[in-house]
This record gives structure tokens, sequence and C-alpha cells, in this order.
């Protein structure tokens, strides 16, 4: 009877001092799991995110080499509930557009007055592309104007019979020649040029020369 | 006639097939509306707290040196929510820009600058939205004294909702005078916060903080409790009665969010012409629902504690071994009241109210009492036995 009691209370502290596990189980099915976005931090980046569920590091500890922390928040909206392909890009927009304006302005020397245009096939996703990498340009301190540079209709009629790796530089080339873009000034591209794929491609013009970044 | 109803079975099959998906269909949309709606609500409290955080920027370090008019020309909310948010979130800007005099933006009311405007030009006609096209505006005189709006743009990313605001001076060629970039993760921790009082993210977190600790880590814990004792089945000689205790102590939180906590407490029992007693007790309690105490709910602590207890007067002939005798008797007549000291050790639950008011209820094994006459057991779990029951109600100071 006493061996039942013991084997009956023995994992008592192992629920009391639980921590959830972001791996399915008991407690968590795969489709919960699959919601979860995990990072890790170290633990005084934790502790100044999460105060309430991560301890405060040890002095001892802050001077020399920190534990680090998984630490895993439930994505806002469920992997289905958006189309696959713009789930994918938006979730992981702001890393993408840091990692675009940085390259964009590594390679455009002088300090032109950028202009941003997406091509995406959902028009409203498109905007939040092109909102994106405009702020993300004006916080990085370069000259960014919200006006999107339009060519003319005959011009757009033959440019959409091209395929994406002609057509871009096609367009900037008469962009600079029909003077809608200066020389002072830069347009990056943003798009997809296959519609299966869920990265995207992002492209400079600059004086009517075309350049891929991505 | 078998075969009549098979073909007439094999013929109805797709009609009540059909009925059950569009059931199933019309089922599936209600909860994925219900869940937008429950995802909503989340995301609107979020949303808040990213416009608080840009409109205080705005008051520490405003875009413009002066008061000036500006269209809210744009407010987007994540890809796949409707309208009601939009609505919500530019209502929010709107009273907070009105309450916030010192970020020196005042919202003009411009209808032209949202709607659709038609521009003919040598180049051809473009059709845009006003603040697309300010040419449009400034040529119908249509920009009610505004040069800049403010655009707002918000998403989802994974775990966090990240706002994009920028503002465009409203000239030919639309440059941007302002842009930040922020987002749920980096931010503090979701907080409500005045509309009047704004807070910075360091103060709002330290806010948090507080609510989270309570009033510091010590608190002085006042216990009023009773504890029976069990009396031994059969003719027990003599039977102890309820003694009510008055505790006083003081309790520390070993972890930040008081998932832990530890006590010392001293206790007095008074019954006329029955005993005066004395406690002291040590205790340590854990949180069992969830890691964090709640700023909203009840918490629920489990606790394990040692108490040492010193009886003096006639209750305590309960405590001893032996069963009571005329010597017992005649030693009191002589003024030699009799003395019991015992320990306890304690297991129990407590709810408490954030940390202000208690209720708990204990179990206690009295290892030092197994052979006392007096004494039975509540509870027996075979390698321990529970000779006492008690139950107490706390003020936390």
């Amino acid at each position: 009877m006493e061996f039942l009691y013991i084997l009956l209370l023995s994992p008592l502290p192992i629920f009391i001092s639980h921590v959830p596990d972001p791996a399915p189980g008991l407690s968590s099915t795969r489709e919960e799991v699959r919601s979860l976005d995990c990072e890790v931090l170290s633990q005084p980046q934790a502790h100044e995110l999460y105060p309430a569920e991560v301890a405060e590091a040890r002095a001892r500890r802050i001077a020399g080499p920190s534990d680090s922390v998984l630490v895993c928040n439930r994505r806002i909206l469920a992997p289905s509930e958006r189309p696959a392909r713009d789930e994918a890009i938006l979730s992981s927009l702001r890393q993408t557009m840091a990692e675009m304006v940085q390259a964009a302005s590594a390679l455009t020397p002088g300090e032109p007055v950028w202009h941003v245009d997406a091509f995406y096939p959902e028009p409203a996703v498109g905007v939040k592309i092109a909102v994106a990498a405009r702020t993300e340009l004006a916080e990085r301190g370069h000259k960014v104007s919200d006006r999107v540079p339009v060519l003319a209709a005959g011009d757009l009629a033959v440019l959409s019979g091209l395929p994406g790796s002609k057509a871009y530089p096609l367009a900037c080339a008469r962009s600079f020649a029909e003077h809608v873009l200066s020389d002072k000034e830069a347009l990056l591209g943003l798009m997809i040029l296959d519609g299966r794929e869920t990265q995207l491609h992002a492209g400079v013009c600059r004086a009517g020369a075309w350049r891929w970044l991505r | 006639m078998r075969r009549i109803s098979l073909v007439l079975l094999s013929a109805l099959l797709p009609l009540v097939a059909r009925a059950a998906d569009s059931a199933t269909v019309e089922a599936q949309r209600a909860q994925v509306e219900a869940l937008r709606k429950e995802v909503a609500g989340q995301l609107q409290l979020q949303a808040y707290d990213l416009l608080d955080e840009l409109v205080y920027g705005w008051t520490q370090a405003p875009v413009f040196p002066v008061e000036t008019p500006v269209v809210l020309a744009d407010v987007t909310v994540p890809w796949g929510f409707g309208s009601g948010l939009q609505a919500l979130l530019e209502n929010h800007i709107t009273g907070l820009l009105i309450k916030n005099p010192r970020s020196h933006m005042r919202l003009a009311h411009c209808p032209a600058c949202t709607s659709m405007v038609v521009r003919s030009g040598a180049k051809g006609t473009v059709v845009s939205r006003g603040v697309d096209e300010p040419e449009a505006l400034s040529a119908a005189s249509a920009q009610s004294g505004s040069h800049h709006a403010l655009f707002l743009d918000f998403e989802v990313e994974g775990s966090a909702l990240v706002l994009r605001a920028r503002v465009t001076s409203l000239e030919p060629s639309l440059p941007i005078v302002f842009a930040k970039t922020l987002s749920s993760s980096t931010s503090t921790a979701a907080l409500l916060r005045s509309d009047e009082h704004l807070k910075s993210a360091a103060e709002a977190r330290q806010e948090y903080l507080d609510a989270l600790q309570g009033r510091g880590p010590l608190l002085v814990p006042m216990r009023l409790g009773i504890r029976s004792y069990a009396s031994r089945p059969g003719d027990a000689p003599v039977m102890s009665a309820p003694f009510v205790w008055l505790q006083l102590g003081a309790e520390l939180s070993l972890t930040q969010t008081r998932a832990w906590t530890a006590s010392l407490s001293g206790g007095v029992s008074w019954a006329p012409q029955l005993h005066t007693a004395f406690l002291g007790q040590a205790r340590i309690s854990r949180l069992l629902t969830g890691s964090v105490t709640s700023l909203t709910h009840p918490d629920l602590y489990g606790f394990v504690g040692l108490s040492v207890i010193s009886v003096h007067g006639q209750s305590a002939l309960a405590f001893q071994e032996k069963v009571p005798t005329l010597e017992n008797l005649k030693l009191q007549l002589t003024g030699n009241e009799p003395t019991a000291t015992f320990s306890a050790l304690q297991v129990g639950l407590e709810l408490r109210i954030k940390n202000r008011l208690g209720a708990g209820i204990f179990l206690e094994n009295l290892p030092s009492l197994g052979s006392a006459q007096a004494i039975g057991r509540y509870v027996n779990l075979g390698i321990i036995q529970f000779q006492s029951l008690g139950a107490e109600v706390s003020v936390c100071f």
C-alpha cells in the first residue's frame, strides 16, 4: 500500500516545477506546436522581455557566458489562416526588408532619392511589402519618396508579355529614358518571379541600369 | 425489389453527402469567424499599446517644431482582418492625438485626401487617392490646410504585431519626413495606459513589474486559524478541544513572481480555563496555478511547513502519551499545570487574492504523538498519518 502511495505521489515535484515543453507530447498536439514561434535569447535579454517568466541573471553570470533561454510564443494567426505564400512572406517581412535594404543601400553609390515598388500577385500584400521597404529605408536615414514611378500604358502592355528576368531591366531602362526616374533617383523593386516561390527577389534601378540584389 | 432499393440508395447518397458537406463548411466558417473575433480582441490591445508608444515618442521628440495639421491618410490592419479593427484603431489614434497636444500633431479633416481623384495632364490621366496626387488636391484646393499625411500599417509577423508609421509631406515628390517601426516583440508587455498620461516603455515595464511583485518582496501575513485534533475511536480518556490560533509573521518572495514564497510566523492560542499555547512555524509555498501570480484571478498555492507547538493548561493532557491519572489531577490542583510540547509537519493549500487576502486548509502530522492515547488520525496514508486538520484565513499587510 505504501509503495502505491509513493508511486502515485512521486511525479508531484515534476508537475509542480513544470515548464511547458514546446515539443509535441501529452500536453500539446502537433498542430499546437506548429503554431509556436520560437527563438533563443540570452538570459538577460529574456528577463528584460519576459520578467514574469524568466528570472534575473546572477551578477556573476552576466559578466561571464550567460545561459540561453528558448522563448516560444504562440503565433497570432494559425499557419492555416492565411494563404501559405502570403504567410511565409509576411511572417519574415522585417528580417527580409532589413537584409534587402542593407544590400540595396550598400550597392548604390551616392545618396539618391529612393522609390519603392512591389510586384506581388495579391495587391494588398504587395502594398504591405512596399510600405515595409519604404519605412526601413527612411528609418536608416535615406531620402525616400512615397511616389511610385509609373510607365506609360504602352510600355506596360509590352512589359507584361515578357518574362520577369527581362521585363524588370527593360522597365528600368524605359523609366530612365522617359524621365520617370532621374539620375538622382533610384528604384528598389521587390517581387516574386514564380508564383510558386515563397521568397522575395529584389533589384535596384539606377540611371537606367537594373541590378539584381537577390 | 432489392435492385430498386439499391438504385434509390445510390441516387440519394450524393444528396445526403452534399447536405453534410455544406453543413460542415458552414460549421468551419463559423469556427473561423469565432477564431478571428478572438484573435482581433487580443490584437486590438497590442495595437493600442503600439499606438500609445508611438504617440509617447512624439510627445518626447515631436516630428514638427510647432503644432501641424496632419491628415490621417491610411490605417491598414493585418492582412485578413476587416474594417472593424481599422475603425477602432483610427478612433484610438485620434483620441491619443487630441489628448496629447505635446505631440504637435493636429488631425485635419480632408475627405478628398482619402478619396479617389482624377487628374488629367499632358502625360495622361491619373486616377489615384488624393494623398498620392497632391497636385490634384492643391488644384482643387482640397487640402484643408494640411500639408502632411500620416500612414499607419499594422501587420502580424509570426507572434509579433508590427506597426509601421510614416509621415509624408504632401508635395509633388511626396518625401517621407518621419518613419518608425514598432513591434510588440520588442516592446513592453501589454499594459493598457491612460490616454492622457502616456508612459515610456521603461516606465510601463516598471509598472508591470510592480504589479507582478505586489507590494514588494516582503509581506506581513496575519492568520486566524483553527486546528482540531482527531480523537481515538472508542473510549478516549480525554478529548482535545479545537484550538483557535492568531499568527503573525513575515513572508518573503523567493522569486520575482511569487512562484515560491517562504514564511516564518509566531502564534498564540488562548482558551479560558483550558490552555495558553504558543506556536512557531516555518512554511514554504509553491504557486500551483501557473508560474506567475495572476493579476486578475485568485492564485492557488500548495505549502509544506514545520511547526513547534507548546500547550500549557488542561488541554495539554490530551497530548500526553499516558492516560490522565489521579496523579495528573492532583498536580493540577497544587498549581503545577500540565504542559505539552510537540512538533507538526504541515501540508496544505491556500487560495490567495492579489496577495492581500487568503484562505487555506491543511493537514498536520504529529510525529512525536504517534502513541498519544487521546489523539487519533484523520487521514492514514500508511507511511504518514495526519492527526490534525485545520483551516485559516489570512490578511497580508
